[in-house]
């Protein structure tokens, strides 16, 4: 063969390669295994390790300065019934980073002793549990709540014969979750959270009695069968020795007969809703203030008995004054809401999982709120939980 | 081969394809592609790999031994050996003496250039007919040719002046040419250096799993090649394909040329002579640059046109062994990749160090399953079985040479001329191991910097997420590093070769023997 078409050939063969490599990468879908598991266990405490020796040569890791947090930390009857109010975030750059939280906590000059991801059922690997963010949580020297969403669709059909097709899973879905058609997945779940040790929190199947938003809601369920998927999920916890699982039951306020989705004293440590003001950015929507949404529902949630979460927390820009809304509202919790043990800031940049359009959450870029909510903290006293001195 | 171990092959070769099939489901998902360029070019030079060993189990499942047929007397042979200005003369006194003592009846060519007179005396004292061939042009096939047409045996066996042939070696092959059809039969080179230095250990180790069940499944295949030395051709079959080939290839060149005219070949898996393997790391890297960018013609050249002539089975045995030095094409991606993430995050496959291990691992398992267990079908099994650690170590080191034998094959250029004469002992280690040294240095300051910048640069909020990724890359970066240290210790020994030539010890009369 002539040079020419020595390269010619090469060419072709490059050609014909990228285009299978593609064809191919197109047709993959996932699938997930135990070992793989055993692994991301390793890198976890690969993590940890090398975190530790980070703190030895460097020093003042962040833990440091949670010492305070330290015997809530790691008691998960003090985790179950808190005597101060704490802090917490969910950043928009998890799994990548908890760098927005750690700017959150510096801008507000507060300690984010709750960090939050969510995760969803299904077969890929960042759908199992997440031990390498609980680890690296521990690490920072907060306590992990995971907002764990039963997406029943997301298991791949192929690889779970026994469940129904895609489509037709939903509906009824929490009746097939407390049947155990779904132990599959839970109890390897769980067993890992128990081997975790940890406490964390765990807030399943959140705003279930909203009938627009997620498909384990009342337009596919009833509320018993709900229940029942809640109790047979603790049990399954239970049964795995995962007790070192908090459990929030988190509906959403605004809709009416939430509190008929209660799973029952036994099966509930928090109760839980999100307190976030859309502003008039949608028909839905006008400028509510944390009173209206969150203050109306109070007596009722505080009737359980339980402390109460503030799970998503924050306020949009548009419609009314920002500062003024989060000032009122951090100052009058312990005043008028003492029950409620945690404030979990909502901090994402490019939120539409509610309005199609990105939203923004967040406070640290702007510089008059951020220190308006510094000032309503430390005023509150939300600033210095526990034994921790404040600064000032 | 017995059914047991047919048996034995077949069901790891199942398991390991299964394994295959699961990783290549695996690899391609549409969320793994990172950098589409990068991810293009490294699942081509993963899934060359990965096919380099799906082929080899398919040609060990193939694995074949002739049985031996009596070489019956009355057919005429010569043994051609070729001498060259330079090559030294102790050497071939050794060589033609083996000669002389094979039992089954032949002459002896010595095809010599030298113009030294001292040849001729050697030769005639071991019986030995010495032609004188100046000038001739395609070096030691070109003296072939030559001679085939001035000489009239039926066979000739083509012997390498370093080979020293045991007795009973015509009587082990001869037999196989009863069959008409059959127009080559080649035995393995097995050596008697290989223990002295690392290079000639590991350039030995490379070569026995290759003439054990390499060639064996080959001629399971149809497709036994010849290699150059201690091959028997008849002399008709060299003829209908007008005569030896010529090239830095021209035993594969033949063997094709051979096949395609419809000859047979016969592979004799037992070792009847002994040779020399480099042992000093610069010839090591001349021959294997030479093999690199000769191999590459039956891909080029001889396949495309000679593909129609042939079984599908010898198709995919010439394309295997001609595609082989892609190798040096592969290995430096391999090796970028953990470099490329460490210092400037970019990754070409979006994959989990931890799942890739988990997908990876049965292939690999299988992989060294059978590696192990055709090793049962060695030709010498008590000396060459092993990990050959060494063997892999040198042939990771080859990249660079078999990169430039590629490039030098797409561009249909020469190898350049290298000088072989004595350099100066002072600065070799350097010019043999400057890659190797590079590499090292190259990864303590990608580690030295790695952690530093996760000491005191990276925020504590990222550190722990990230610690998976930058721990796998950097054990990604250290098994080739860990290889290279045999290259590094072969650069070494070269500064100061062997004592002696390595045939000072050799014993003509103590060698082979069993025919006698």
């Amino acid at each position: 063969m002539r040079r020419t078409h020595r390269v010619a050939v090469v060419l072709a063969f490059v050609v014909c390669g990228a285009l299978a490599v593609m064809g191919l990468a197109a047709l993959g879908t996932a699938t997930e295994g135990p070992l793989s598991s055993a692994l991301g266990w390793l890198g976890a405490a690969t993590g940890a390790i090398e975190h530790g020796i980070r703190d030895r040569l460097a020093g003042s890791p962040r833990r440091e300065s949670l010492r305070w947090l330290e015997t809530y930390r790691t008691s998960v009857d003090r985790l179950r019934s808190p005597d101060i109010t704490l802090l917490g975030a969910y950043d928009g750059n998890v799994p990548r980073t908890f760098d927005g939280v750690l700017e959150l906590e510096n801008r507000l000059d507060a300690p984010m002793a709750l960090i939050q991801v969510y995760t969803a059922w299904g077969d890929k690997a960042e759908q199992q549990f997440p031990v390498g963010l609980l680890t690296a949580i521990s690490g920072l020297g907060s306590v992990p709540v995971v907002t764990w969403e039963p997406w029943l669709s997301d298991f791949e059909s192929a690889r779970h014969p026994h469940l129904p097709l895609r489509d037709a899973r939903d509906k009824h879905g929490m009746a097939a979750v407390a049947r155990g058609d779904y132990d599959f997945y839970i109890d390897p779940w769980a067993s890992e959270a128990a081997r975790f040790q940890k406490p964390f929190f765990v807030r399943f199947g959140h705003e279930m009695n909203d009938p627009y938003r997620y498909p384990w809601g009342p337009q596919n369920n009833t509320k018993e069968e709900y229940i029942a998927a809640w109790r047979r999920v603790v049990d399954r916890f239970r049964a795995a020795g995962a007790t070192n699982v908090v459990w929030v039951w988190s509906p959403h306020v605004a809709y009416e007969y939430w509190d008929l989705y209660y799973p029952g004293d036994a099966y509930v440590d928090w109760v839980a809703t999100g307190v976030l003001n859309f502003g008039p950015i949608a028909q839905w929507s006008r400028w509510w203030t944390f009173a209206e949404i969150f203050g109306t529902k109070y007596p009722r949630l505080a009737e359980f008995g339980k402390p109460i979460m503030v799970a998503e927390f924050g306020s949009l820009a548009v419609g009314g004054d920002r500062a003024t809304w989060y000032d009122s509202a951090l100052r009058s919790i312990p005043r008028d809401y003492p029950a409620t043990r945690a404030i979990l800031f909502f901090h994402t940049r490019d939120d539409q999982t509610v309005t199609y359009q990105k939203v923004d959450w967040t406070v640290v870029g702007d510089s008059a709120v951020a220190s308006t909510i510094r000032g309503a903290l430390v005023s509150s006293g939300l600033a210095c939980p526990g034994a921790r001195a404040c600064a000032r | 081969m017995r059914t047991g171990d047919r048996v034995l092959i077949a069901a790891l070769t199942g398991v390991g394809i299964v394994a295959v099939l699961r990783l290549g489901d695996w690899w391609f998902r549409a969320y793994h592609v990172g950098q589409p360029v990068l991810f293009m070019l490294l699942s081509l030079a993963f899934w060359y790999s990965v096919s380099r060993i799906v082929l080899g189990w398919v040609n060990y499942a193939a694995v074949a031994r002739p049985d031996h047929r009596p070489a019956r007397r009355g057919r005429t042979v010569a043994i051609f050996t070729t001498s060259t200005p330079g090559e030294p003369l102790a050497m071939f006194e050794r060589t033609l003496a083996a000669c002389r003592r094979v039992c089954y009846p032949h002459t002896t060519y010595l095809l010599d250039d030298t113009r030294d007179p001292r040849f001729r005396e050697l030769a005639e004292r071991h019986g030995a007919v010495l032609l004188e061939l100046l000038d001739v042009p395609g070096a030691k096939a070109g003296k072939i040719n030559r001679t085939l047409a001035s000489t009239t045996e039926e066979f000739i066996l083509v012997l390498d002046p370093d080979h020293i042939p045991f007795p009973e070696f015509l009587d082990r092959v001869m037999g196989h040419f009863d069959d008409e059809r059959v127009g080559f039969v080649q035995v393995p080179q097995a050596y008697y250096n290989q223990q002295r230095c690392f290079t000639a250990a590991g350039a030995a180790e490379q070569t026995y799993a290759f003439y054990g069940p390499g060639q064996m499944g080959l001629y399971g295949h149809g497709a036994c090649v010849a290699i150059g030395a201690n091959c028997t051709f008849r002399r008709t079959a060299l003829e209908s394909i007008g005569g030896h080939g010529i090239g830095l290839a021209e035993d594969l060149v033949t063997a094709i040329r051979l096949h395609a005219a419809g000859w047979k070949s016969v592979y004799v898996p037992e070792v009847v002579s002994r040779g020399l393997v480099p042992e000093d790391l610069g010839s090591f890297y001349r021959q294997q640059l030479k093999w690199a960018r000769g191999v590459y013609e039956v891909a080029f050249t001889e396949l495309p046109s000679l593909a129609r002539k042939l079984h599908w089975r010898q198709r995919l045995s010439y394309l295997t062994i001609g595609t082989y030095y892609l190798f040096g094409v592969t290995t430096p991606l391999f090796l970028l990749i953990p470099y490329l993430f460490l210092w400037t995050g970019v990754q070409p496959a979006a994959m989990r160090f931890a799942e890739f291990l988990t997908v990876g691992a049965p292939v690999a398992i299988v992989g060294i399953a059978i590696y192990f267990v055709v090793q049962r079908w060695l030709c010498d099994r008590a000396t060459e079985r092993g990990l050959h650690w060494r063997g892999l170590m040198l042939k990771v080191a080859c990249w660079p040479i078999f990169l430039a034998g590629t490039a030098l094959a797409v561009m249909r250029a020469d190898i350049p001329y290298i000088p072989t004469a004595k350099e100066a002992v002072r600065g070799r280690f350097l010019r043999l191991a400057w890659p190797q040294l590079l590499l090292i240095v190259l990864y303590l300051v990608t580690v030295a910097r790695v952690i530093g910048v996760r000491t005191f640069g990276t925020s504590e909020g990222s550190l722990e997420l990230s610690a998976e990724a930058v721990w796998g890359m950097i054990a990604f970066a250290t098994l080739p590093v860990l290889a290279s240290a045999g290259a590094i210790r072969a650069a070494w020994q070269a500064r100061r070769p062997p004592r002696g030539a390595p045939w000072d010890d050799v014993v003509v009369m103590a060698i082979g023997g069993a025919a006698e």
